[in-house]
């Protein structure tokens, strides 16, 4: 790196970082009167408007660690509009087992949380578009089209993402990933390690496992040749046991939903969640979902819930609508009505029993195999069922995303069952998680109209 | 099969099952044919079909799922499948990997259900894998018929196999020796789908017949003159690329057009011109037949080894332009699209994509899409 680079990330880094501590310091003084005087809290999962007032009457204040966790995330991507100029750059799937590229220090991009970024920021649609003007279909995956959208216009919210050098896709959330990914190695002709997770229709065989443990094995070579170092082992087990004590934590916070009323909302736990994603590994990591559990048991102590009248209680099944969290979470709100469940921010939390950190390798195989994304339909049904019962629910919203088929196959046949088996009433929303033009207000307000009417509120 | 016409699929079904053997439903894409011959199971591909009332699939599949997989499910549902002993879903993507775990939790179909995964590179790691897949196949087979194939039956069963696929190979790339119009070949080369590897070899064989005769005794001019009169060669040359090409009246359409398919890179034909194995283990030369077929993204290949392909495929078979024929909601498809595109247009290579149904019949749109984009490559 050379002085003049050396200055350029120096003082970019340290200045932002103070910008957002700042931020934040501002942000917790109203979160500190949010939490003493109902009039000025401020407004949770929105824009950060210094000086916004918390205007909800049925909607609890956020958690007093908000403010933490946008400084934790602009952090991130502060550091990556500099990362190129000192450390090599991984752009990797949500489910891919990062422990060695991180061990390796490489700094690890999440395309789908920059495109999670880009919807609740509500960009998402004009980045897209960009995509599509460069012919890509407007059917395919809203988070691909905001990603190669952000690629070739340089369009993003985060100021400026860094480039890969390397990609790795992992295909256990999705086929979609590895046509994308493709593209990305195409466009950037950097190379793609792929880490092919057979699908798991029924129950997981030992060759899957192996095949996926080689797959790590082989592409650990290529990544320690582009980081210039090899792997250390004692850093990979701590890299491993980071990872695995963050994603018991967070397993912890959303298992908490199961207190009446929720101190947690399934809204909170789609921002909340994002560190556990895109931070795994890392110490400040463990510390802000420690301190987080600390605050949501606060909140139980004080009965302090989610909704503030709480009177039924629902679990959503997939991906967020990224563009209409608040707008959700208050119209269900006004009718004293929590999701406090969600499959989908469960699945960040469940295998963290599976990572092994005295054989992190084979641990990697047989945990990254195993998201709900890459086990049958059946199983996702038996999954709802079971949190159905722990958490004590009173109904489902299935959110079928146009953009996630392997989430939202099998949803048809999950409700009925639902309805039939649980004896809950289940509803089936039409909308797409980053796409705006895929989801109709008016249809949605009449859809959970009659939800509502059926859960009897 | 009687004479040089091709049978029907029901026949065939028929057929092979009054002489004792059973029928599989094979979904798309790659599979191995000789695993399931070994056990006497003759399989029979369902690309959809075409124009079925998607009415029963709509009862467990969004709209967004493509007409593929609606089909599959509508045909099996509506008791389409009846006549087949047992399905067989391999992995190609998101949409079918639903329909399969969709069958084996929520439809239950009476018929036993397999799934296959195809990794998705050419690593040794993905042909050990593949053949480790196989062999759980075969185990799995093994308990549905009672019996168990020798190595030698299986290494028979493999070479018979790879006889037609080479022979398939010289249909698709050899048009001069096949002196047939684009319908009545495609037709040839679909019976695939369906026709025991050993009457497929004899009817292409018996069509090839005609040209051996003539070639023997013809000089240079009668060549030109009958290279002029064949049809295969008749037109505007183009590259056809995309799933399956329906309806087949898209190949009359571009005769009456002027055109004629030079080479194609369709997932049904020219993309599974399965290679020989090198292994003399069974279970890896079949692996290796698949993992070293052509390009093909449900397979992960690179988007630049796909053009490059494509790029020979124009070469030797003086295709003057590429028609994309896309079924809607494919997604292994419509990622590679904007780069293929953008790689052929910097060959100098024009382009045309189009987006069908499968329940759709060539609408006026697309047939006046075709003719301007014809008409442009004149």
């Amino acid at each position: 790196m050379s002085l003049g680079d050396k200055l350029r990330y120096w003082s970019g880094n340290t200045l932002g970082l103070a910008a957002l501590r700042v931020a934040r310091w501002q942000a917790e003084s109203f979160a500190v009167s949010a939490h003493t005087d109902p009039v000025s809290f401020r407004e949770p999962n929105g824009p950060a408007r210094t000086g916004a007032r918390w205007q909800s009457d049925v909607l609890s204040p956020p958690l007093k660690i908000s403010p933490r966790t946008k400084e934790l995330i602009g952090h991130h991507y502060l550091k990556g509009r500099y990362a190129n100029l000192h450390q090599k750059v991984a752009w990797v799937t949500s489910g891919a087992p990062i422990e060695f590229l991180k061990a390796l220090d490489f700094y690890v991009l999440y395309p789908e949380n920059h495109g999670a970024v880009c919807g609740t920021m509500r960009v998402a649609e004009e980045i897209c578009t960009q995509a599509e003007n460069a012919g890509y279909s407007h059917d395919l995956c809203s988070y691909a089209r905001t990603d190669i959208g952000s690629v070739l216009s340089g369009k993003t919210p985060v100021g400026r993402l860094p480039k890969p050098d390397l990609l790795l896709a992992c295909t256990n959330i999705c086929q979609t990933v590895l046509f994308w990914y493709r593209v990305l190695a195409r466009h950037f002709d950097v190379p793609l390690i792929l880490i092919d997770t057979p699908f798991i229709y029924t129950e997981v065989r030992e060759h899957d496992i192996a095949f996926v443990k080689r797959q790590i094995e082989e592409a650990i070579p290529l990544a320690e040749k582009i980081a210039r170092k090899p792997l250390s082992a004692s850093r990979l087990e701590d890299v491993a046991r980071l990872s695995r004590e963050a994603s018991q934590l967070w397993a912890e916070i959303i298992g908490r939903g199961r207190h009446h009323p929720a101190p947690i909302s399934v809204f909170d736990q789609f921002i909340q969640m994002a560190p556990v994603v895109e931070m795994r590994g890392e110490p400040f990591t463990v510390d802000f979902y420690a301190a987080m559990l600390k605050e949501v048991d606060e909140r139980i102590a004080r009965g302090v819930g989610a909704v503030k009248n709480e009177r039924k209680r629902l679990l959503w099944d997939n991906l967020p609508i990224w563009y209409r969290l608040r707008y959700l979470a208050e119209y269900l709100g006004r009718h004293g009505i929590a999701i406090v469940a969600s499959t989908y921010t469960n699945a960040w939390g469940e295998l963290a029993d599976r990572i092994d950190t005295q054989d992190p390798i084979d641990g990697m195989a047989r945990t990254y195999i195993y998201p709900i994304l890459n086990r049958g339909a059946g199983d996702k049904l038996a999954t709802m069922k079971r949190m159905i019962e722990e958490y004590g629910l009173d109904g489902v919203i299935l959110h079928s995303d146009r953009s996630c088929k392997p989430y939202s196959i099998g949803q048809m046949d999950q409700r009925d069952r639902l309805m039939r088996e649980c004896g809950i009433p289940a509803l089936l929303l039409e909308a797409d998680h980053n796409d705006p033009r895929a989801y109709s207000e008016e249809q949605v307000a009449n859809r959970l109209d009659a939800f509502i009417e059926m859960l009897g509120v | 099969m009687k004479g040089t016409g091709i049978p029907r699929r029901l026949d065939v079904i028929q057929e092979y099952r009054a002489r004792g053997g059973s029928i599989a439903a094979v979904f798309p894409i790659h599979y191995p044919r000789e695993l399931l011959r070994a056990f006497d199971i003759l399989p029979v591909e369902v690309w959809g079909p075409p124009k079925v009332n998607g009415e029963m699939g709509t009862a467990h599949l969004q709209s967004y799922v493509c007409s593929i997989v609606q089909n599959a499910l509508s045909f099996l549902q509506s008791g389409g499948l009846d006549t087949t002993d047992l399905l067989l879903v391999p992995h190609a993507c998101d949409s079918l990997q639903g329909l399969g775990s969709l069958l084996i939790d929520f439809v239950k179909p009476c018929q036993p259900v397999l799934t296959l995964y195809i990794p998705r590179r050419q690593r040794d790691s993905d042909v050990d894998f593949l053949a480790d897949e196989l062999r759980a196949i075969y185990r799995r087979l093994e308990a549905i018929t009672e019996r168990s194939p020798s190595d030698l039956e299986l290494v028979t069963a493999i070479r018979r196999e790879e006889a037609a696929d080479a022979l398939l190979a010289e249909l698709h790339r050899d048009r001069e020796r096949f002196p047939l119009a684009d319908e009545a070949r495609y037709r040839l080369i679909r019976s695939r789908e369906y026709l025991p590897a050993e009457e497929f070899i004899e009817i292409t064989k018996e069509s090839r017949a005609g040209f051996h005769l003539c070639l023997r005794h013809e000089c240079k001019q009668t060549r030109q003159a009958r290279r002029d009169e064949n049809p295969a060669l008749r037109g505007i040359p183009i590259l056809l690329s995309g799933i399956a090409p329906e309806p087949m009246s898209l190949f009359a359409a571009l005769a009456e057009m002027g055109a004629f398919v030079a080479a194609d890179d369709l997932a049904c034909c020219g993309r599974r011109l399965y290679p020989a194995g090198r292994s003399e283990e069974p279970f890896r030369r079949m692996a290796e037949r698949i993992i070293y077929a052509p390009p093909d993204p449900t397979r992960g290949s690179p988007i630049q080894e796909r053009l490059d392909y494509m790029l020979r495929l124009i070469e030797t078979s003086g295709a003057r332009g590429v028609v994309f024929y896309d079924v809607k909601f494919c997604e292994p498809e419509l990622f590679d699209l904007p780069q293929l595109r953008q790689g052929l247009r910097e060959a100098g290579i024009p382009s045309l994509a189009l987006e069908v149904d499968l329940n759709d019949q060539l609408s006026q749109p697309i047939l006046n899409r075709l003719a301007a984009f014809l008409e442009i490559i004149q």
